[in-house]
């Protein structure tokens, strides 16, 4: 066998992998998108693209897809912002500092599912920690009904995704300040620059494949963050809280409609698509030269 | 050793053949929505006292109940012994996860050869899907009270048997009740004024678990006298009543009118049941906005409690139609995809005696639809009671569609948050127009 021959078996496994947890759901998807299929009955019809139709008049979708941005937006803002932070602090390899990079890391190590449960025993309004604690500081003003208030609850939830995330990414942040080579920075600071020059033209353009990277996956994670919210609120209240993909499994496996919930999942795969596409040239990943 | 790896290639193929062909066979019931056709040439000797030399065949019993399994286990023992070579395996997944994935585990007929499903939406949705087997006929449906199983007919047919009856309506502490000189008010105006002398006396008049179950099961009692036809949520679905009319106006209204009278406890709507039920338990609470399901945990958690249940009657005494709800659930059905459908029909038929429903009724402190039924514990025998008042079938489950159901719990939930009623019963209606607009 040619040694080609024989590293393209290498190749066999992971495309198999790929193509049977991957390709082959995407496709089968696509093909239930364009039947009336309910999950249980043996037989369909073809419905062509009404699916996709429905779903733009869709009023939960619609609602769906406004929370979902909006949760996305809050946990990309805060979950890069405090992880950037938190990293430029933590990045020097000091015993202290690996300590708390590991202690961050911990909510990251946990299920979803008991994140979700710890805190909404935390939110419960009457009986929960975070309401107790205002009030036991003289803050009761400042208590609120986290996960009942229709305007707030996709924000506590979100808020609940960004603590549970921010030392998975702090750690990449830290790889990636880490690589920077630290002439570069010295090299600024002789010519006089101060702190804040030197990481707007030095450490941040440098730090972009990181951040790409962090924005991205956080951005993915968000629009897949279904386990936090069906635990912790169900969608509710008044369908305040739903997002894509508690649409999608609400509409499969409640509703009995899979091939409406087929539509939204080619709909929120392909918008997945074109926000990582997007972000990625925004944030210019590629261009990073030293 | 070389020889040995060469050897063992084809033995590998052959076995992952064997796997292969076994796991067609298994699915080939997935194609058979008529399953039990090809099945019925099954003996029925096996399932009665076949014998030692029968092949032994094992039923699989899914369902949701895990708080069951104790006394499911004492039964199924009981069952083996008096059917030799039957074996019953049990399997239970979560209730919430159980409506979205019992379908498919059913589908191939390696699970549920008897198993158990909700009223309303899933009952309709197995049954659309041809995965009930025809019950009709059977002759120990007749140790069941016949109106208890109605939820489990469709088209004529007996398709499944609901196993518990349930009592959808408040708990209340009747020690309270007495303490204040308060009784189960017969008006809304009497409710009214037993709220406000609760609320005085510094007890939260209702707790109410906004966030998950409460909505859903207060607006049964809430809505049964201001709209007393039972067809009503029916006549919604088929674009023939809306929700916008005066009955689901004036629902949405008095319920707005107890949360802002401060007759739930504060900020209910981010109370879940566990929050709720532990209000209730601790004894600040004198009403507890669920269902006769809850009696045997409250009384767990506080064993010095004495419950009742009560309807908040929202029309004048002498307008009232119903006294309560009922809801007969976990509904028994034979899979027709199942290979073993008269062994399966015999568990159905065991549980269905008296001495083994009772058995199991005291054992879990749910009450069952089946007749004559001995109950040990109080609170059995006050939820008993009630089979002699007028309930009707829980309003809720008359919604079939989950979209419209979810529509119109989600109403409750906007009032309680500050929305107008009639905002709130037209933001339901209209997902209710686009869902009959399919």
């Amino acid at each position: 066998m040619k040694a080609g021959k024989r590293i393209a078996l290498f190749f066999v496994p992971g495309l198999t992998l790929y193509a049977a947890l991957f390709l082959y759901p995407t496709i089968t998807g696509f093909y239930y998108s364009l039947t009336n299929w309910d999950g249980i009955s043996p037989s369909y019809d073809f419905v062509g693209l009404s699916n996709y139709r429905e779903l733009t008049e869709h009023i939960i979708f619609r609602k769906a897809l406004v929370n979902n941005v909006k949760f996305m937006l809050f946990v990309v803002l805060v979950q890069t912002g405090l992880s950037l932070l938190l990293a430029l602090r933590l990045a020097r390899n000091t015993k202290r500092n690996v300590a708390l990079r590991a202690l961050y890391f911990v909510p990251t190590v946990l299920s979803s599912v008991s994140v979700a449960l710890i805190w909404t025993f935390v939110f419960d309004p009457t009986q929960g920690l975070a309401n107790g604690f205002l009030s036991g500081i003289g803050l009761g003003s400042w208590t609120q009904n986290w996960l009942g208030d229709t305007g707030l609850a996709i924000f506590s939830v979100a808020a609940v995704q960004a603590w549970a995330h921010i030392g998975q990414m702090v750690i990449l942040f830290v790889a990636g300040l880490q690589a920077i080579p630290k002439e570069l920075i010295e090299a600024a600071r002789l010519d006089g620059a101060g702190a804040l020059q030197i990481f707007r033209r030095v450490t941040w353009p440098l730090l972009a494949p990181a951040a790409a990277l962090v924005v991205s996956y956080t951005t993915i994670q968000s629009f897949k963050a279904f386990d936090l919210i069906f635990t912790m609120t169900g969608g509710g209240p008044v369908y305040s809280t739903e997002i894509l993909s508690t649409f999608i499994y609400n509409t499969a496996f409640s509703s009995y409609t899979f091939g409406l919930a087929s539509a939204g999942s080619v709909f929120f795969l392909a918008l997945i698509a074109v926000i990582t596409y997007v972000q990625f040239r925004v944030i210019r990943a590629d261009r990073v030269a030293y | 050793m070389q020889t040995l790896r060469y050897r063992s290639i084809p033995l590998a193929v052959m076995a992952s053949a064997m796997l292969f062909l076994a796991a067609c066979g298994n699915s080939g019931g997935a194609n058979n929505a008529g399953g039990e056709a090809a099945n019925s040439n099954a003996p029925a000797a096996n399932a009665g006292n076949s014998g030692a030399s029968a092949d032994p065949v094992t039923i699989s019993f899914l369902h949701w109940r895990g708080e069951d399994n104790a006394a499911f286990e004492a039964i199924i023992g009981q069952f083996e012994e008096a059917h030799p070579g039957v074996q019953v395996e049990m399997q239970v997944l979560p209730s919430d996860q159980y409506q979205q994935t019992a379908q498919a585990k059913l589908r191939d007929g390696a699970s549920g050869d008897v198993f158990a499903s909700f009223p309303g939406a899933q009952f309709e949705a197995i049954a659309k899907g041809g995965l009930y087997s025809d019950l009709t006929g059977a002759a120990w449906l007749s140790n069941f009270a016949p109106a208890l199983i109605e939820a489990g007919q469709k088209d004529g047919k007996q398709l499944a048997v609901p196993y518990q009856l349930v009592y959808n309506m408040p708990i209340y502490n009747v020690k309270l009740f007495e303490k204040y000189g308060l009784t189960p008010p017969k008006d809304w105006d009497g409710f009214l004024a037993a709220a406000e002398k609760l609320k005085q006396e510094g007890i939260v008049p209702i707790a109410f678990p906004g966030a998950d179950i409460g909505p859903g099961q207060f607006m049964n009692t809430m809505v049964m006298n201001n709209a007393p036809d039972l067809d009503i949520f029916r006549k919604v679905e088929a674009g023939e009543a809306k929700v916008t009319e005066d009955w689901w106006i004036k629902t949405l209204t008095q319920i707005k009118e107890l949360n802002d009278k401060g007759y739930f406890q504060q900020d209910a709507l981010g109370t879940k049941d566990q929050g709720a039920g532990a209000l209730f338990a601790q004894e600040k609470a004198a009403i507890l906005a669920t269902g006769s399901y809850q009696l045997a945990q409250n009384k767990k958690n506080n064993p010095a409690l004495v419950q009742g249940l009560l309807a908040p009657i929202t029309v004048p005494a002498d307008q009232a139609v119903y006294e309560g709800i009922h809801t007969t659930t976990f509904l028994l059905g034979v899979n027709s995809a199942s290979k073993h459908p008269e062994e399966a029909k015999a568990f159905i038929e065991f549980l269905s005696g008296k001495d083994v429903a009772g058995q199991y009724a005291n054992a879990t402190g749910q009450n069952v639809t089946v007749k004559d039924v001995v109950y040990a514990s109080e609170e059995l025998k006050a939820v008993a009671e009630w089979t002699n008042k007028k309930t009707r079938f829980q309003p809720r489950f008359t919604l079939t569609d989950t979209e419209n159901q979810k529509a119109v719990v989600s109403s409750i939930q906007a009032v309680l948050g500050g929305t107008d009623p009639k905002k709130a019963a037209e933001d339901a209606q209209a997902i209710i127009d686009q869902q009959l607009g399919k």
